[in-house]
């Protein structure tokens, strides 16, 4: 890895600002009896789930939730990649609004075939400064992760957010080419730098 | 032969009788047998021999023969004579001894200790050359005069210094260093180095930095931190060093190891706090130049919080003696150029480098009060001015947290309101700007659109450290952000996360602590005044009211407010004639039992108040409402009354002996004359409001101690009571009711029935279960209470336990499916945590009831298991038998702690394995049961045991099945829930993450991970899970596929 910082003193997000997906509203109805605050001093008011056997059984209130189907978002999508750190400081990609959610989007592969389950998912990247030559790096570690965690049926397509880098062409085109980045894969060195960003992934 | 010939004979093989031999020489001696001087000149021909071995033995004997005299009996002319034999055999064996023996003796001279010290430096030219161990006694001998005779060493001078930097030259052996740098510490603070500073540093500065490891099971237990630590006391010994030590250390920072910059920055530190503050001032400005780098680019936390700690260790130092602050102190030019540098790194505040900024800000300001004030001089009035031309609430947000850092540096230096320390006489520098940060902080807090959540975070932290900064707001002051507080608590909608409502009762709380009085002025009457006096369920905002009533009253004032104000509410709610919801009532109740637990009841002073109030008149409420006399229905709730019960439980438990008996006496008939209820035991008529009652006396027989006297329907025993409990568990009612009635048998028996009586209880159960095998059915209540009663008894260990264990068992092979379906799940209620049967009640648990519930059933389960397997599909009319027996298991499973489990792993796991097979959907709370277990497995051995027992591809593959969704078709539910589903991922992650830890990595290195045979499958299988319809689920997926991706190293290249 390049020796000297290229930048070295970035722009950071406070992580409490950072968009995350809001607990559904019931749980916090539920405060006093349910999981809230007098949860310690009342260890199990539902006496009853004891009754019925060992195991409280609440396959009823499951299977009621079990058709609400929720489907691939484009706040999942950002969960995935925004806890990757970046290549130069250990803070994750979301922090320094490399990725952000408004830059992520979902989209049929093929809009003319309606039935079709084929899902294509775009994520512009902004590198933190217009030369910075680790936006490949950073690229393929989120083409990486997705690949890694998103079923077959959704196809990725990684690129620079247009006007925020000088060779952003030049970037696009080695994301996009296949035989480049399964190349690139190969490459133990560069598969090292990925695997550590990757790391906080968890 | 002479002594001297068997001494010289058998002192290499037998030091026994070596030692025996000097005895009696020196025993001769003392009694003038012989005389000293006969003894020396019998060494005549050994000691001029040519084989130095054969001197040193000589030697040794006479050194054996001096150390066995009696410590007074050398004269001072013997001892000056042996001290020159020795000093003149000095290099051969024994002689040291000889000479450490003498030099303890009280008649050894000053003159002497010199001539001993010069004969070692003169003759020990080398030294280093020479063994350990007598490199060892040299220096230990050395070391001893340091002790015995350190001024005759003193008086050496330069002499002395330089024979002993001489002496230890090269050494390496860990033992000697310590003994080295211990000596050497004292010459460089006693004697006059300031000739010789370069040449003594060098000395101890040529082992900077440490690397020695210890070898494994080293005898000596030198760690290597041992020997930094004594190193590190030599560097910092004098400032003497300083213009070596200090730029020596900090070129060591330019080191690629981690461990040498933290034993440099340690040994700095150690050199700022030990070295005078004139030196620490010479030096401090380079040293900031330094570290600054280390902080502000931190790459390991460690590193950056040790040179945090040197920056603020100088400040301490040159703030010593200051009185009064001015520009011309050393400390003011060492602080100079640091604010310069925060203050240009807060420029831009939410940039990365401004939080480093921060820190030494913080910890600079910290170091003492002088510090404090240039800090405060430096930096604040720039900072607001960066406030006011701020461009951005993230700008500005960044810099209430610098504001909020500076403020904890002034706790640290004035202390709160409830700090005991005294005051500093110094008046707080932030004083000055205590309007324009009242106005900042309110403004931020108060002024701007309620989705700033996080900018409101911060002001609101930077408010509370002002109103809990001591003398600093006025009262009128702290009142103010109280009422900002109640506000956001009870006027604004709740937004995002609720943190600012989370961050305003901790607050609240804080406050209470220090102003209690604010509290219970401005918070009290305002959340009090929002309860309604009635609620028909169909608002349910007073939760929220109740939930922050109940967080801050920690204080004991506004705690008691809080109860009777609670009382009061629900004494209005239960004469109410109209109907309301009863959620209410059980809210108050819930608060008060919520503020009670977490006190200290049985210290409280007021307990018998609450005796009287709670116990006594709400229980007579609740007799009254069950006889159906009562305004409403309140009191009729069965979650009402658990929750009065827990309440009561708590103060009956807190409460004095003599009122624990009039307790014992009014279980039963709840203080409550017969007119106006008659008790449920022994009752022929009682109808389901009376029953319900029991819910309340069983929490109050909970309460009571073991040996409580009075208890009713005890004498002459208890048979006729549990015999109508008994009764009434086995008879159909409600579940809250039988819940209380399964509870006080176990309670009767586990806790009340003297071990005499223990026959009732067997009896009892024997009555309760049929004899003949066939025909078993029993009814579910029947079932509940055998379990509850063999609960109680298992617990206690009565005898029988394993004939009791074994009856319930017997109970899953019915043929009648519902008999055997109840009595398996009933087996988590065996081991199972009660609240009521429970250690802070005072049941009687004994410590190995689970080890033998464990050890007698899993055997058996396991036999009846491979039975029904073998018997295959012959009797198709015992089909659930199987999945009883896993039921079973799995229930026990769930109560035991994972320790019990492991040794009979191998038994187990097949077992489990069965139950992951049972790929239906009312199966699901075995398999949840299963896997959870499994987890724990996973977690605590590693794969390693698994693949013991050859079962990580049955154990793969049934855990893949698991995770798999099939969309739930028009009857039958999905097989594997999501929770399911989450679980077993969760064990795949768990399968791959866990590094089989036992084995060390060295025999791990060429070996194969055991899961490499199935990771293609699993990776395959998991891609497919990613498409769960569920989001939890295709997290879970997420992270086990992510795992075996990066855990499970393919198989190495074969292309060499």
């Amino acid at each position: 890895m390049a020796s000297e910082m290229q930048n070295s003193n970035p722009t950071i997000l406070n992580a409490a600002d950072l968009p995350t997906r809001l607990q559904p509203a019931r749980s916090h109805k539920l405060g006093i009896f349910g999981n809230g605050l007098f949860a310690s001093a009342l260890p199990s008011v539902d006496a009853s789930g004891f009754l019925l056997g060992g195991f409280t059984s609440s396959s009823e209130s499951e299977s009621d939730d079990d058709l609400l189907e929720e489907p691939i978002d484009e706040q999942e999508i950002y969960d995935l990649v925004s806890t990757i750190s970046d290549p130069e400081h250990p803070i994750s990609l979301g922090a320094l609004a490399v990725v952000s959610l408004p830059d992520i989007s979902i989209t049929p592969t093929l809009p003319y075939v309606p039935a079709s389950p084929l899902r294509t998912v775009t994520v512009l990247i902004t590198p933190t400064i217009t030369h910075c030559s680790l936006a490949t790096v950073i690229g393929l570690g989120v083409r990486v992760r997705l690949e890694q965690s998103l079923p077959p049926r959704f196809r990725v397509d990684v690129r620079i957010k247009e006007g925020t880098h000088s060779t952003a062409d030049e970037v696009n085109k080695q994301l996009a080419d296949k035989e480049r980045v399964a190349a690139a894969l190969e490459n133990g060195t560069l598969m090292g730098v990925i695997a550590k960003m990757l790391e906080t992934c968890l | 032969m002479s002594a001297l010939q068997t001494f010289l004979l058998v002192v290499d093989h037998d030091k026994q009788e070596a030692k025996q031999i000097a005895e009696r020489i020196a025993q001769d001696v003392e009694t003038k047998k012989t005389t000293l001087i006969e003894v020396v000149q019998s060494l005549g021909e050994y000691i001029n021999d040519e084989d130095p071995i054969l001197r040193g033995k000589a030697v040794s004997y006479l050194t054996a023969v001096i150390k066995s005299l009696p410590p007074r009996f050398l004269s001072r002319q013997q001892i000056q004579v042996l001290t020159t034999f020795f000093c003149d055999r000095i290099e051969d064996g024994g002689a040291v001894a000889g000479l450490d023996t003498l030099q303890k003796l009280d008649r050894f001279s000053r003159a002497l200790a010199g001539e001993v010290a010069q004969a070692i430096f003169e003759r020990f030219q080398d030294l280093q050359s020479r063994s350990q161990s007598q490199r060892f006694q040299v220096y230990q001998l050395l070391n001893e005069l340091m002790i015995n005779h350190r001024s005759a060493l003193h008086n050496m001078g330069d002499h002395s210094m330089v024979g002993i930097v001489d002496l230890m030259t090269g050494e390496k052996d860990p033992r000697n260093l310590m003994l080295v740098f211990s000596i050497l510490k004292v010459v460089m603070v006693e004697w006059d180095i300031s000739d010789h500073a370069e040449l003594l540093f060098d000395s101890v500065y040529n082992y900077f930095p440490i690397t020695f490891r210890p070898p494994p099971n080293d005898p000596y237990g030198i760690t290597a931190q041992d020997l930094k630590d004594r190193l590190q006391e030599c560097i910092s010994s004098t400032s003497l060093f300083a213009p070596h030590s200090i730029p020596s250390l900090l070129d060591k920072l330019d080191s690629t190891s981690p461990n040498v910059k933290k034993d440099a920055l340690n040994a700095l530190i150690a050199c700022i706090n030990s070295y005078d503050p004139d030196t620490v001032s010479r030096y401090s400005i380079t040293i900031w130049d330094a570290l600054k780098f280390e902080v502000l680019n931190a790459q390991e936390e460690l590193l950056s919080e040790l040179s945090l700690q040197a920056l603020q260790d100088i400040a301490k130092r040159l703030s010593e003696g200051v009185t009064r602050v001015s520009d011309q102190l050393p400390l003011a030019q060492y602080m100079r150029p640091i604010t310069r540098e925060c203050n240009d790194q807060l420029q831009e505040p939410q940039q990365k480098q401004a939080k480093p900024a921060q820190q030494i800000l913080g910890f600079i300001s910290a170091a003492s009060v002088a510090s404090f004030m240039l800090s405060v001089q430096a930096v604040v009035a720039p900072l607001l001015t960066v406030y006011q031309e701020a461009d951005g609430i993230a700008k500005q947000r960044a810099l209430l947290d610098t504001l909020v850092v500076l403020f904890d540096s002034a706790i640290k230096i004035f202390g709160e309101w409830t700090t005991r320390t005294p005051e500093t006489n110094t008046a707080n520098p932030l004083l000055e700007f205590k309007d324009q940060f009242s106005d900042i902080f309110g403004q931020a807090l108060m002024g701007v659109i309620k989705e700033e959540v996080s900018f409101r975070v911060s002001a609101l932290r930077g408010f509370l450290r002002l109103s809990t900064l001591r003398h600093f707001f006025q009262d009128n002051e702290v009142g103010l952000f109280v009422q900002y507080l109640d506000e956001i608590l009870l006027k604004e909608e709740s937004v995002g996360r609720d943190d600012l409502k989370k961050e305003a009762i901790t607050a609240l709380t804080e406050i209470s602590k220090h102003k209690p009085k604010l509290i219970m002025d401005i918070t009290f009457p305002a959340f009090v005044a929002t309860l309604p006096d009635f609620d028909d369920g169909t608002n349910s905002n007073y939760l929220s009211t109740l939930e922050s009533l109940a967080q801050i009253s920690v204080e004991k004032d506004i705690f008691e407010t809080l109860v009777r104000r609670l009382l009061s509410k629900l004494n209005v709610l239960l004469q109410k004639e109209q109907p309301g919801s009863v959620a209410y009532p059980r809210a108050i109740l819930v608060t008060i039992l919520y503020v009670m637990s977490q006190r200290k009841m049985d210290q409280d002073p007021n307990v018998e108040l609450y005796y009287d109030k709670i116990v006594v008149s709400l229980c007579r409420n609740a007799a009254v409402s069950a006889s159906g006399k009562a305004n409403n229905n309140i009191l009729k709730d069965a979650t009402v009354l658990d929750t009065l019960g827990r309440l009561c439980n708590l103060i009956v438990r807190a409460l004095p002996r003599n009122k624990q008996d009039e307790v014992a006496e009014s279980i039963y008939t709840l203080y409550s004359s017969a007119d106006d209820f008659s008790p449920v035991p022994f009752s022929q008529s009682a109808s389901d409001d009376q029953q319900r009652a029991m819910i309340i006396s069983t929490y109050l027989l909970a309460g009571l101690p073991t040996d409580c006297a009075n208890l009713p329907h005890t004498s002459p025993n208890m048979s006729a009571l549990l015999f109508d409990v008994v009764k009434r568990s086995t008879t159909k009612c409600a579940p809250a009711t039988h819940l209380a009635l399964l509870r006080h048998l176990a309670l009767l028996v586990n806790k009340f029935l003297p071990k005499s009586d223990l026959s009732l209880a067997t009896e009892l159960f024997a009555t309760l279960l049929p004899s003949s095998l066939e025909g078993k059915k029993l009814s579910p209540e029947s079932i509940k209470t055998l379990f509850w009663l063999s609960k109680a008894l298992v617990l206690r260990l009565a005898p029988k336990t394993a004939d009791l264990l074994t009856s319930l068992l017997s109970l899953l092979s019915s043929p009648d499916e519902v008999t055997s379906t109840t009595a398996a799940r009933s087996f988590a209620i065996l081991l199972g945590d009660d609240d009521v049967l429970s250690a802070t009640n005072g049941a009687n648990i004994r410590l190995l009831s689970k080890q033998r519930v464990f050890t007698t059933l899993v055997p058996l389960i396991s036999s009846k298991i491979r039975e029904v397997n073998v018997a295959g599909s012959e009797f198709p009319t015992t089909e659930h038998i199987k999945p009883a027996y896993l039921t079973a298991l799995s229930g026990i499973l769930s109560t035991i702690p994972p320790y019990l489990v492991m040794p009979e792993l191998p038994t187990i796991l097949p077992l489990l394995l069965q139950s992951l097979d049972l790929q239906t959907s009312d199966s699901q709370p075995v398999r949840t049961a299963t896997l959870e277990t499994l987890a724990v497995i996973i977690r605590d051995t590693g794969v390693g045991v698994i693949e013991e027992c050859g079962h990580i591809q049955s154990l793969v593959t049934r855990l893949l099945k698991t995770t798999e969704h099939k969309p739930a078709s028009d009857k039958a539910a999905s097989a594997n829930g999501p929770r399911l589903r989450v679980d077993a991922l969760k064990c795949l992650f768990l399968l791959a993450q866990t590094p089989a830890s036992d084995a060390p990595a060295v025999a791990k290195a060429g070996k194969l991970s055991p899961l490499l045979p199935v990771k293609a499958q699993v990776v395959r299988s998991l891609g497919f899970v990613l498409d769960d319809p569920k989001r939890d689920v295709r997290k879970a997926a997420v992270d086990a596929r992510g795992a075996w991706l990066r855990g499970v190293d393919d198989a190495p290249d074969d292309d060499e």
